[in-house]
């Protein structure tokens, strides 16, 4: 009896000192990750402008789906990711596949070379790119003076190029992020199996369909749901490079909620309504991700 | 279990102290930004002697509240008043986040805020805002100013700087062109094209830059004649059957159409081209004279002019563009800080002359247009005495209601711009941004 008693207690004494560990963790996830997540699906629910809210049901998710400026910047957002996504993960794959190949020179400067984008301030990156594809700019500069063109392209200024500059400036930051998990995963694969394709006569091509991308498809999930998350939450480009223009062609989700906050009379009501779209359409893409590329125990 | 549960206590305590931590940092991080004052909260425990002002545009706001702040310590030199700059964009974010969140810690004593944005403060964040009816008086200020500062009967902001709207011109190609600055007196948006054209084939240069984003010359346009977003209610549309709306989206079509327009993206492409010689003219408001006359290569090779007008519903040859006010916040130091505005920007009139000659800035406190300062002949601009044009345009502004919506409306005029642009039947446009608005306001 005394034996299972100090052994109950030394179960609880455990089980105590573990919690006691994760205690401050659990708090912090409560108060900094629930309660504003669970304030936020309040305040969805409520309309009206500052702190004049007033509980309105599903008001703001009606007047969600007859918003026009709600729908273009969905459609925009939409766009980034079935265009830029794809494109970028076949890059980065492409890149990563490239580098590392063993024969190849100076390795360790061209993947430095290509990670290093995804280091640099968001902000000051976007500032960069401004400059860049300005009427004036360096890139305009460039393909006059190559003859590609005969008048400068308006980057920035056009509804289709405005979009192509951004998909051109979330490419060239994320693309070395992405590379960076094929490259890791590339070398845990075996150099036998390599070794055992090229002696039955596989093709590089070959050997890249058959055996590189099957053994990296838990990293190129992985890679297409964070990037489908970034691209849904897309924001600092987009608000740094055009504001959204022109018009509002290249306006993302996020900046909307922006918008809706802080540019127009603060409707934090509404701006929570569209917040809550895009954790519902971030949770369907990556059960669709799932359910598409996973394994059936992934 | 003695020891869990002193691990939690541990851990409780290190969260509150954390909490408490962060509570005190929030409340002194005012002071510690400016970077200008020690730590002084505790040597004045009674009367609110420190007080903070959060504006933007050192060259423009902050160098006037330097002006009020030397001019008021000579009276109450121990009152501390800490300057804060930040962006327009962060203060409206500081503003709408500090007040939403109930707590009026970590917010400044006196806020600048834009004319357009002001209504939507004072009607969201009711009883933030100080009454300051007793301080100054209303009527001692341009009158197209009372609508934005004032709210049910009272006034809550201190009217600044004007953002009266003028068009600055390149004398020189106007020359080139066969055209003198007398010209362009009284003229109608249908001449200014006409002369633009003229410019554009004389001299190869734009008549106007024009940001595809930015509305600002369509809500000049609309002001001149007295009609705004909004009906006189603040609140209904105003976008179908408003006439000089319409004129002006049809005006700002020519300009692209007719060739005389260059397109800039933001500010400093903006200051850029006036300053690399691009374009012809500018009109705006006058607080772009300090960025023109930075550039003293081209000092005498500018003029002023009125504003060109709409045909229809009496428009004047003045307008607005993007004039702000001080607020006085509802905390503690209220009282000392709408004494501060009282006797400074609310009635010292030697003080707007020192602000018009050492930074440039037209206020909008009428006794202050009877000063010598305004009635300066300005050599960059070849001795035009330019302030006192402006200030008489000052007076001519019609007043109206910017209500809480510019903004948004203006970015669903913005998409329908482009449609109308690219070939979409004017009255349709327009209903159709109507009806959007209609559906957005609520």
């Amino acid at each position: 009896m005394h034996q299972t008693n100090s052994k109950l207690r030394f179960r609880t004494k455990s089980v105590l000192t573990g919690w006691s560990f994760v205690l401050l963790a659990v708090i912090l996830i409560f108060v900094f990750y629930f309660y504003p997540m669970l304030q936020a699906l309040i305040l969805s629910f409520q309309t009206g402008t500052g702190s004049n809210l007033t509980f309105t049901g599903f008001d703001n998710y009606s007047r969600l789906l007859s918003d026009k400026t709600f729908i273009v910047s969905v459609k925009n957002t939409f766009i980034y990711l079935l265009v830029q996504v794809p494109l970028m993960i076949i890059l980065a794959l492409f890149i990563s596949v490239l580098l590392n190949d063993s024969k190849l020179r100076f390795k360790g400067f061209f993947r430095t070379a290509i990670f290093l984008p995804c280091v640099t301030s968001l902000v000051a990156y976007s500032v960069v790119f401004k400059y860049l594809f300005s009427g004036n700019g360096l890139v305009n500069t460039m393909l006059l003076k190559l003859h590609l063109v005969s008048a400068p392209i308006e980057w920035i200024t056009d509804p289709f190029w405005a979009k192509i500059t951004i998909i051109i400036a979330i490419t060239w930051r994320w693309t070395g992020y992405n590379m960076i998990f094929y490259l890791s995963a590339l070398q845990n694969i075996d150099h036998s199996i390599y070794e055992a394709a090229r002696i039955d006569g596989a093709s590089a091509s070959r050997q890249f369909f058959g055996i590189t991308v099957p053994l990296l498809k838990p990293i190129i999930l992985f890679t297409s749901i964070t990037s489908t998350i970034g691209t849904l939450q897309l924001f600092d480009e987009v608000m740094n490079i055009t504001k959204g223009g022109p018009g509002n062609a290249t306006q993302t989700i996020s900046q909307y909620i922006y918008n809706l906050s802080f540019k127009y009379a603060a409707d934090f009501g509404y701006a929570a309504t569209v917040s809550y779209s895009i954790v519902i359409m971030i949770a369907l893409l990556s059960f669709i991700q799932f359910k598409v590329a996973g394994d059936k125990n992934g | 279990m003695k020891k869990g549960f002193a691990l939690v206590l541990i851990c409780l305590l290190l969260l509150t102290a954390c909490s408490s931590n962060s509570g005190s940092k929030n409340s002194g991080n005012t002071a510690a930004d400016t970077g200008k004052t020690e730590n002084t909260a505790a040597t004045e425990p009674a009367q609110a002697k420190e007080i903070t002002i959060w504006a933007w545009d050192p060259a423009f706001n902050i160098a006037a509240l330097e002006v009020a702040k030397a001019e008021y310590a000579k009276t109450n030199p121990d009152v501390k008043i800490n300057i804060v700059e930040y962006a327009q964009a962060d203060i409206i974010q500081k503003l709408n986040t500090g007040l939403n969140s109930g707590t009026t810690k970590g917010l400044p004593n006196i806020v600048l805020i834009e004319d357009y944005r002001s209504q939507s403060f004072l009607q969201s964040y009711k009883d933030s805002f100080y009454d300051l009816s007793s301080s100054i008086k209303g009527t001692d200020f341009a009158d197209y100013k009372s609508g934005p500062t004032s709210l049910d009967g009272k006034q809550y902001g201190i009217p600044f700087d004007s953002g009266v709207t003028g068009l600055y011109l390149r004398t020189d190609y106007l020359e080139q062109a066969g055209y003198k600055l007398a010209d362009l007196q009284d003229i109608d948006w249908k001449k200014y094209i006409e002369i633009g054209k003229a410019v554009k084939d004389k001299t190869g240069k734009a008549l106007i830059t024009l940001d595809p984003n930015d509305l600002g010359l369509i809500r000049v346009m609309i002001q001149s004649a007295g009609e705004w977003y909004l009906k006189e209610d603040g609140k209904t549309p105003n976008i179908a059957g408003n006439a000089p709306l319409k004129e002006a989206f049809e005006t700002y079509k020519e300009l692209t159409e007719s060739n005389v327009a260059k397109v800039h993206a933001d500010w400093s492409q903006f200051v850029a081209a006036l300053n690399s010689g691009d374009v012809a003219s500018v009109p705006t408001g006058n607080w772009i004279t300090p960025s023109i006359t930075a550039e003293a290569s081209q000092s005498g090779k500018w003029g002023i002019a009125p504003l060109p007008k709409l045909t229809v519903n009496k428009s004047v040859h003045a307008s607005n563009l993007g004039g702000s006010s001080w607020y006085v916040m509802n905390v503690d130091g209220k009282e000392t800080a709408a004494d501060f505005m009282a006797k400074t920007f609310g009635s010292n009139v030697e003080m707007y002359q020192k602000l018009l000659t050492d930074i440039g800035v037209i206020g909008t406190f009428k006794a202050a247009a009877g000063g010598e300062a305004y009635s300066q002949a300005n050599e960059f601009f070849s001795g035009q005495k330019i302030v006192s044009d402006f200030a008489a345009w000052t007076e001519q502004i019609p007043s109206v209601n910017y209500g809480i919506n510019t903004y948004a409306i203006e970015d669903i005029l913005i998409v329908e711009m482009q449609n109308y642009l690219n070939g979409k039947d004017i009255d349709s446009v327009l209903s159709d941004a109507q009806a959007q608005a209609e559906s957005q306001i609520k």
